[in-house]
């Protein structure tokens, strides 16, 4: 890196200088896009796995001719041991005239509540970062109450999530044959550049030009590309997702899971062009050094 | 030696130059001059034989110590091989820059040794844009600019006039004075005869010397070679 504003070598005016990052950009947008759909996934995976909003609910059903109090305390007991579980925020348990509001319209004035059996809701707020595993909730509440009713999506959420894993291997697997093509076309580039230049890479040879500071012409030249390139990819991808985010903010949101890129996961989109830069330099002092042994 | 899987274009070569002698290298064209120089200034390795260089057995020596033996060598090429894009300050100071030597010292001596040439007025100018006696001043310049202690030249006199030829090898005459080991591939006989200095004939890959002047590089101790063919034959 010393001296990089100045070369022994005209590269910055070959041809194929302009494409390059144009061809590495492409690379990034996509590696940009495949980062950005699993960072996603995994963001909407965890937004299910936690119910959509973070809160579940726990049917108490009545038992028949059941005592109002007797289901009370049998509701109050369960609240108790929820409270006490690890990964819940918050337990409360919905009082009957709420209850009972909410059935209003269906069965129309209060005066016939009492005579009906009806099941008591304790509502959940899961701790989003660390909630507790759903089966074991589940059995914990039968196990106190065998008439306590977790809402079950376990099996769908399991389908969910590997079907959510197979979509990151796959875009893993986009990511790394992205990274694949990068490093050829810096090979490429670094080797057309090395045979046009033979000749005056001779002559730094001969008067004494040790292999590294050959190649420190093509790295620095290379860092510049993959910078370049890196950030015209990911202008284009932040582009992309904020235009794609656009449209779903205005489709109804109730059919769409609400997810946004967090801001770490913007940090790792933001790195990508510094990743390009890395891999293109250290790609080309490679090529160029191989090349050299070559030499005398 | 040979060129890939060629002929051997240098077969009997044994001779050591003494530091501080001065040779010419005589032979018709194809005999093999560039080749021994080639062999000298590291662009080649011997494909059998001994070279040594500077006490440096060049087949044993690792390959990175190898530029640093390159740089105590100053190369005027035949075609002069300057970098056509960079300005004649920047080719005489690139062996400078390759060194790693900071620019201040680089632009001191660059500016020094260009006006020493006639070409101070000319440090900008792109070798394309200079005459061709003004581009072998730059090639030269750049040749001498880390004080070598070998320099070698490649028919220096073949693209000048016979005027401009005698007064290139007065120059090498005086670096050899200041201690410099010369040695000048030459096909021209004017020359050849009109400085007497030892000569290194080839002839078809096959090497003949004709010490004309022992009696004057008597001085240097034999038994401290700066640079040696062979001990047998080189190729
Ligand atoms: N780069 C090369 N590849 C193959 N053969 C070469 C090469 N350079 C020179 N030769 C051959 O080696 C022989 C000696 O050439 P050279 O050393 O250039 O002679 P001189 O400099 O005395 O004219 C010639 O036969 C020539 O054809
Ligand atoms: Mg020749």
């Amino acid at each position: 890196m010393i001296r990089s504003g100045r070369t022994d070598l005209p590269l910055s005016r070959d041809p194929s200088v302009r494409l390059v990052p144009w061809i590495i950009g492409l690379m990034t947008y996509l590696a940009c896009l495949m980062l950005a759909g699993s960072l996603l996934l995994s963001e909407m995976l965890g937004q299910w796995t936690n119910g959509l909003s973070g809160t579940v609910t726990v049917q108490v059903l009545p038992q028949e001719q059941e005592a109002p109090e007797l289901l009370n305390e049998r509701v109050e007991k369960l609240v108790r041991i929820l409270e006490r579980t690890d990964g819940i925020d918050e337990v409360r348990a919905i009082p009957l005239e709420e209850i009972a509001a909410l059935l209003e319209p269906w069965v129309g004035g209060t005066a016939s509540l009492d005579a009906l059996p009806l099941p008591r809701l304790i509502d959940m707020r899961l701790n989003v970062a660390a909630p507790p595993p759903m089966g074991e909730l589940k059995t914990m509440l039968s196990n106190a109450d065998p008439g306590a009713l977790l809402d079950d999506h376990g099996i769908w959420q399991d389908q969910l999530a590997d079907l959510v894993i197979a979509l990151e291997l796959v875009a893993g697997f986009i990511v790394l044959l992205v990274g694949l093509a990068t490093i050829g076309i810096v090979i490429f580039a670094t080797r057309s550049g090395m045979a046009a230049h033979q000749d005056v890479i001779e002559v730094l040879h001969l008067i004494g030009a040790e292999d590294g500071y050959v190649a420190r012409q093509f790295q620095n030249l290379a860092l510049t590309q993959g910078l370049r390139g890196g950030i015209i990819g990911i202008a284009m991808g932040a582009a992309t997702i904020w235009g794609l985010g656009y449209a779903a903010d205005h489709i109804d949101s109730s059919i769409l899971p609400q997810v946004k890129l967090l801001a770490w996961h913007w940090v790792v989109l933001a790195s990508l062009p510094a990743v390009t830069a890395l891999i293109a330099r250290s790609t080309a002092r490679r090529t160029v050094v191989r090349s050299l042994t070559r030499m005398v | 030696m040979r060129y890939g899987t060629g002929p051997e274009v240098l077969r009997e070569v044994t001779c050591t130059l003494k530091p501080g002698s001065f040779h010419f290298l005589t032979g018709r064209s194809g005999a093999g001059k560039s080749s021994l120089l080639k062999l000298m200034y590291l662009a080649h390795r011997p494909s059998r034989g001994l070279v040594t260089l500077f006490d440096e057995d060049i087949a044993t020596l690792p390959r990175q110590r190898l530029p640093f033996l390159r740089r105590r060598v100053g190369v005027v090429f035949q075609e002069f091989r300057l970098l056509n894009h960079l300005s004649a300050f920047d080719n005489v100071a690139l062996p400078l820059r390759v060194a790693g030597v900071k620019e201040g010292t680089i632009r001191k001596h660059v500016d020094e040794l260009l006006a020493w040439t006639g070409l101070g007025d000319h440090t900008e100018a792109r070798p394309p844009t200079l005459s061709g006696g003004q581009q072998q001043r730059v090639a030269i310049a750049r040749a001498l600019i880390s004080r070598p202690d070998l320099l070698l030249a490649d028919e220096p006199t073949g693209n000048v006039d016979d005027a401009l030829g005698v007064r290139l090898l007065y120059l090498f005459e005086e670096l050899n004075r200041m201690g410099t080991t010369v040695v000048i591939a030459t096909h021209s006989e004017s020359l050849v005869s009109r400085f007497k200095k030892p000569i290194l004939h080839l002839e078809d890959g096959v090497l003949i010397h004709h010490d004309r002047v022992e009696a004057k590089d008597g001085t240097a101790d034999p038994r401290d070679p700066r640079k040696q063919f062979g001990r047998g034959t080189k190729q």
